[in-house]
């Protein structure tokens, strides 16, 4: 390494992760995203909200915030305040046991 | 990788990264939702909303203008109100020829002239 120029080395593959060591769940999201079960488990889940009705139930929600507040004067962050404590409460059990079944099961396959 | 050994610690980190993913899969659901109905809002696109805030313009239009005391809701001297706003005097005023006669008649005074004009065709009272 040249003395006169003063930086930190390039992380490189066999350096490991200098500043950053991914945690397990990091790495665990990762393998998610790259072996496309994420995007799966995505689709699954939203499938079974707007079969329940829970989609229909959130839109209704922010017609209503809409309405009162006027079209103009409303921000998406605005809207996922409103449907988010609503949303994370009314899944049903069922979507939700199915779904981490679909999980614990992709871990399981992921450790060995 | 490895997990844990402990069976035990196993499952509990098991459940707990479950959960945190399917909340992570939630979230992400529900931004979409919110970012989906924001631009439906925006643009318009909603027509029962747009229809709703019409009908709400509209309803309360006509409360003002019934309200408002120059329209004269029922009847304002000879002259009664329509829904549209529009007023029509109780003997019809406009003014034409008779194909008879030629005279200038008021329309709503044609019918007692035509009886007279027409029995008077050869009378030497003709104009």
């Amino acid at each position: 390494m040249r003395g006169s120029v003063n930086r930190p080395p390039t992380p490189e593959a066999e350096d490991g992760r200098q500043d950053q060591h991914l945690s397990l769940q990091e790495i665990i999201n990762i393998k998610l995203v790259e072996s496309g079960e994420k995007e799966r488990l995505k689709e699954l889940l939203r499938e079974r909200l707007i079969e329940c009705g829970w989609r229909d139930e959130m839109k209704e929600l922010c017609r209503s915030f809409v309405r009162k507040k006027g079209k103009n004067n409303v921000t998406v962050e605005d809207l996922i305040n409103v449907i988010t404590p609503k949303g994370r409460a009314s899944v049903p059990d069922s979507v939700k046991a199915e779904l981490l079944q679909h999980i614990r099961s992709f871990l399981g396959s992921a450790a060995l | 990788m490895s997990l844990p050994n402990d069976k035990n610690g196993n499952m509990s980190f098991n459940s707990q990264l479950s959960a945190h993913l399917f909340s992570d899969l939630l979230d992400s659901i529900i931004v979409d939702v919110a970012s989906e109905c924001h631009r439906t809002a925006r643009l318009g696109l909603d027509c029962n909303l747009e229809i709703e805030e019409e009908e709400l313009r509209l309803s309360a239009e006509a409360r003002a203008r019934l309200s408002d005391p120059s329209n004269g809701g029922d009847v304002n001297g000879k002259y009664i109100v329509d829904i549209f706003g529009q007023t029509h005097p109780p003997v019809a005023n406009d003014i034409f020829e008779c194909m008879n006669c030629g005279q200038s008649i008021m329309a709503g005074r044609f019918a007692p002239h035509l009886e007279k004009c027409m029995g008077k065709r050869d009378s030497p009272l003709q104009l």
